[in-house]
């Protein structure tokens, strides 16, 4: 039974590279919401998203102490009471944007759905963990691995926040590739999916939000524009597209400092970094996105245990999902979701649910040797 | 066991490196293509939404009376414009949101914007003019709503300030259509202009108009301005001062108030146009804002056609206003001999066809200043007898008749004197016999009859250019002179010449100041003031169906001089269906002959009608 803190040797094993990239990241998010926020009068973004990274870094070191075997063993009990929240929030919750996501801790509104994803991953790893199977899962373990994520995404889309509550499949599918799927059902599963994509539509149409339905239509088809959607979208790539190879250099986007970007400092902050600091700003941004999944993906190899990789691929396969969503949605090549990029976009949630991963794979990098 | 299963899963995670390195490598390929391959045209967009460039519309000049009083000037309006550029509603949305703010129909609304689909998307659509304060209030109380798409642009508006006065010599004013923007002379227009499309606003248009300018600035996404960059000032359009005396066409209007006809007065020594009137009109200001269609209709169905300017575009038989070329060509060619008398029985028989004398009886034994006095027909019948049509003809032309004056009016109309050469042209298609000139149309033209026909215009720059000697000034409501002075280029005012000797000027004034003094025109004299003139009454050949009391009245005319000699002031009278020139017209003349005198004469308490403007240089 390792011991819950492991003081010794702290230093030595912890992940520099890493948190050096992650920490790289939420300095350039910094610079950029200072960028996006300053000429508006009153905004206290910039701020309040240092005391976050500066929560999101403690708690990564605080995570990373942890011994994830010893969060695997309390996870049973964490997550129903993750459950419990989810069912609070939109009872006693404050409604933002016609969703009610958030409770108020003081002066700060917490998004549980964000914080509630790490808690996912390790109960996601540990059953997943624990199977042992050497084949291919059989279909009732596949049932109960998606019973264990569709239960808070669920009462997540109650809320309703479809965005959120989709970045929570990740978590699932990854989990069941690494724990082994018979191709002959992946395959199938993707065919009737493809089959029946025309028909959900229709039925969704029906329990879908307006502007959700818009936010699709849209995107299938860029010049019809309802809701100003396109435009936002619009105004996205003409930041970027006029950034150019360089960039206008920081402050002075006409897009981000005008205020042409929409959401430019939350689920756009892409937009700014693409508009001010051009396209070596984006490469650098992608790159260390980029550099943080292949180093987690060979810290989840070195792990000392199955529980260890699933934690990190879970962790891996979020941080993906966010990437490529919401770096596809600032150039059009995705509908617009509310899905913020980890370590870069505003917001107090997003930036301590990346720390809080960043310290699971580094706490599963830190025990790969075996005592 | 455990290490073959963790083997395979670290063969598993492996897999999944290939899928994020295939991710990342999209992502940046489409960046690249944004930021690299395509970032022209997205500068260009970025540039597009922070510039703008606001429209500066400039002041029309004023047009003012020959002292400097205003005659048109402007007052600050509003419009309500829709740009389409950037927008982010559909036409149907936009006009709902807008339908009851503004009180107009949706429909009409989205034909506004329907009509105009083809011009620049960053052009505004005007939805509204001249709006009141009431859908500014709603236009910039929803301003966060509408943002850059609804907004309120400043455009001065002209104000006629004397309602129907002149409105046939000044014009009006009209968005320029498709059509115009195809002629190489308005090619610096753009839709939505307004330009002269009638009269003086027409004709120096040019003068007029000045050069719109523009502010460029910096905007934010609210359209709100951030920084000014730069200015190009709009240069107000040049005021025109024209030859019209308000006074004078103060007295004309209010003379011929009710009554279908034309009055013009000139100053034959310089050309300069003094009163330019024709009745009924219509009020320009209709034009200033949109005109309601209803308006419009009216005016353009009213068979007594308001937009008719009757001094130059109508043709009338001159009738026994005629007389007095024809006495002036018979003294010229020597077939009158100002001793010989002519017996009037009242009919007379020449060449075989019976002619009758107005006066049942006959005059008796009438000299040519008797003749002219009481307007003998049969003395003229004589003269025409002996002249023939082609030097009647060719002398008429010389002073002026059957063709245009020159104008500075658009759609001058030139009259018509006909000649056998005329004849054969007009009736080419028609048999031989209807070719021949008979010599009984010349009878008729010799009393003014037949197929002979006068603008008002030329009626008076005819007899004022008898009157001065056969000297013919190009008639102007703008001199060219004073155009030149200000910078402007105009061409020099034509001047005929075809000398008349100095004895039949004489006779002939002589003869017109026994009209106006002892007979048919009594009513145009003024004490003091040695007015000469001519009456004429013509019938009116056909049925012109304006009213029916008038079917048949005859048309009057008055055209005379004052003083009877060296003339300063020329007027020409004409009233359709007046009835007799005598009692129709020549009251009319009075009016002006008497306000002019009594202005020459310091009599007159000269009315301003505001602060005399200055002509700008």
């Amino acid at each position: 039974m390792p011991a819950p803190l492991a003081i010794r040797g702290y230093w030595k094993d912890f992940d520099w590279s890493l948190f050096g990239a992650a920490l790289c990241l939420a300095l350039i998010g910094l610079t950029e919401i200072y960028s996006a926020t300053k000429t508006v009068p009153g905004d206290l973004s910039f701020a309040k998203q240092t005391i976050f990274v500066c929560g999101g870094v403690l708690l990564a070191f605080i995570v990373a102490s942890i011994d994830y075997h010893a969060i695997a063993e309390h996870i049973p009990w964490i997550y129903l009471g993750s459950l419990a929240v989810l069912v609070y929030t939109p009872l006693g919750a404050r409604r933002i944007a016609g969703a009610k996501s958030w409770i108020s801790l003081g002066p700060f509104n917490i998004q549980p759905s964000e914080l509630i994803k790490m808690v996912v991953i390790v109960a996601m790893a540990r059953y997943l963990s624990e199977l042992h199977v050497r084949g291919y899962l059989s279909f009732s373990q596949i049932a109960k691995a998606v019973l264990l994520c569709a239960a808070p995404m669920g009462l997540i889309l109650f809320q309703p926040d479809m965005g959120t509550a989709l970045s929570y499949t990740p978590i699932l599918i990854a989990g069941l590739f690494l724990r082994g799927l018979r191709p002959k059902l992946v395959v199938s599963v993707v065919v009737i999916l493809l089959l029946l994509a025309p028909i959900a539509w229709f039925v969704a149409k029906d329990f879908l939000k307006p502007h959700q339905i818009d936010r699709i239509q849209t995107f299938l088809d860029p010049s019809r524009d309802p809701q100003g959607e396109g435009f936002q979208v619009q105004q996205s790539k003409i930041a970027i597209g006029s950034g150019g190879f360089l960039g206008k250099g920081i402050f002075n986007g006409s897009q981000n400092q005008l205020g042409f970007l929409p959401a430019r400092h939350t689920d756009f902050i892409v937009s700014v970094v693409g508009e001010e600091m051009g396209f070596i700003g984006i490469a650098v941004t992608l790159g260390l996105l980029g550099f943080i999944l292949f180093r987690s993906l060979y810290n989840a190899q070195t792990a000392r245990d199955s529980l260890g990789m699933f934690i990190i691929l879970g962790v891996v396969a979020v941080y993906f999902f966010h990437m490529v969503v919401n770096v596809s949605m600032v150039i059009g090549f995705f509908p617009v979701v509310g899905i913020p990029l980890p370590f870069l976009s505003y917001g107090g949630s997003s930036i301590l649910t990346a720390f809080i991963g960043l310290g699971l794979v580094i706490s599963v990098k830190r025990r790969r040797y075996v005592n | 066991m455990q290490r073959e299963e963790l083997t395979l899963l670290r063969t598993r995670i492996s897999g999944f490196v290939y899928v994020i390195a295939a991710a990342l490598t999209l992502l940046a390929i489409g960046f690249w293509h944004f930021q690299v391959a395509q970032s022209s045209r997205y500068a260009e967009l970025a540039d597009k939404n922070r510039f703008k460039q606001i429209p500066l519309i400039a002041r029309r000049g004023k047009i003012l009376d020959r002292e400097g009083r205003p005659l048109v000037d402007n007052r600050p309006s509003y419009n309500v414009v829709y740009m389409r550029e950037g927008s982010r509603h559909t036409v149907e949305e936009v006009a709902s949101m807008l339908a009851n703010g503004l009180g107009m129909p949706r429909e009409e609304l989205i034909d506004r914007i329907e009509k105009n689909k083809n011009q620049p998307k960053f052009r505004p659509i005007i939805l509204k003019e001249d709006v009141n304060a009431s859908d500014i209030a709603f236009v910039n109380a929803r301003q966060y709503e509408f943002q850059d798409e609804i907004s309120i642009e400043y455009q001065p508006r002209r104000r006629y300030l004397e309602n129907e006065l002149a409105a046939h010599a000044i014009g009006y004013l009209g968005e320029v259509t498709p059509n115009d923007l195809k002629k190489p002379e308005l090619k610096q227009h753009k839709a939505g202009d307004q330009i002269g499309k009638a009269g003086l606003e027409r004709v120096y248009d040019a003068i007029l108009r000045g050069t719109d300018g523009y502010r460029l600035v910096l905007v934010d996404n609210h359209q709100r301005e951030v920084e000014k960059l730069g200015e190009e000032k709009a240069i107000s359009g040049n005021d025109i001062r024209t030859t019209l005396d308000l006074d004078l066409m103060r007295a004309a209007e209010e003379a011929l108030k009710g009554q279908v006809g034309a009055v013009i007065a000139l100053d034959p020594s310089t050309g300069d146009i003094l009163v330019l009137a024709s009745k009924p009109a219509f009020d320009p200001t209709l034009f200033a804002s949109k005109i309601p269609a209803s308006a419009l209709q009216a005016l353009n169905k009213d068979p007594r056609k308001p937009f008719l300017n009757r001094v130059i575009q109508s043709q009338y038989a001159p009738g026994s206003v005629f007389k007095i070329f024809m006495a002036a060509a018979g003294l010229e060619m020597d077939v009158i001999n100002p001793l010989e008398h002519v017996n009037c029985t009242g009919v007379e028989t020449i060449n075989g066809v019976t002619k009758h004398c107005w006066k049942s009886g006959g005059h008796g034994s009438v000299s040519l200043y008797e003749a002219i006095v009481n307007s003998c027909n049969v003395f003229f019948y004589n003269v025409g007898k002996d002249l023939d049509i082609d030097k009647i003809a060719y002398f008429a032309q010389e002073l002026g008749l059957g063709r245009k004056t020159g104008i500075d009016l658009p759609d001058e109309k030139s009259g018509l004197i006909p000649s056998r050469e005329w004849k054969a042209r007009a009736y080419k298609t028609k048999s031989k016999s209807q070719q021949t000139w008979y010599p009984t149309e010349t009878l008729d033209v010799s009393i003014g009859q037949g197929a002979v026909s006068l603008t008002p215009l030329q009626a008076a720059w005819a007899m004022g250019g008898l009157a001065s000697g056969g000297r013919l000034v190009q008639p102007h409501l703008v001199d060219p002179e004073m155009l030149k002075k200000n910078g402007f280029a105009a061409q020099k005012l034509l001047v005929d010449n075809y000398k008349v000797r100095a004895a039949t000027v004489d006779i002939l004034s002589r003869g017109m100041l026994g009209v106006v003094n002892e007979g048919t025109g009594t009513a145009a004299k003024v004490p003091g003031f040695d007015v000469a003139g001519k009456t004429g009454t013509a019938q009116v050949v056909g049925r012109q169906s304006y009213g029916k009391s008038e079917d048949f009245e005859d048309n009057a005319w008055f055209v005379g001089f004052a003083p009877y000699r060296n003339p300063e002031i020329v007027v020409a009278v004409f009233v359709e269906h007046g009835g007799h020139g005598g009692s129709a017209a020549a009251p009319i003349a009075h009016a002006i002959f008497d306000t002019y005198y009594r202005k020459k004469t310091g009599q007159f308490n000269v009315q301003s009608n505001g602060p005399v403007a200055q002509v700008r240089p």
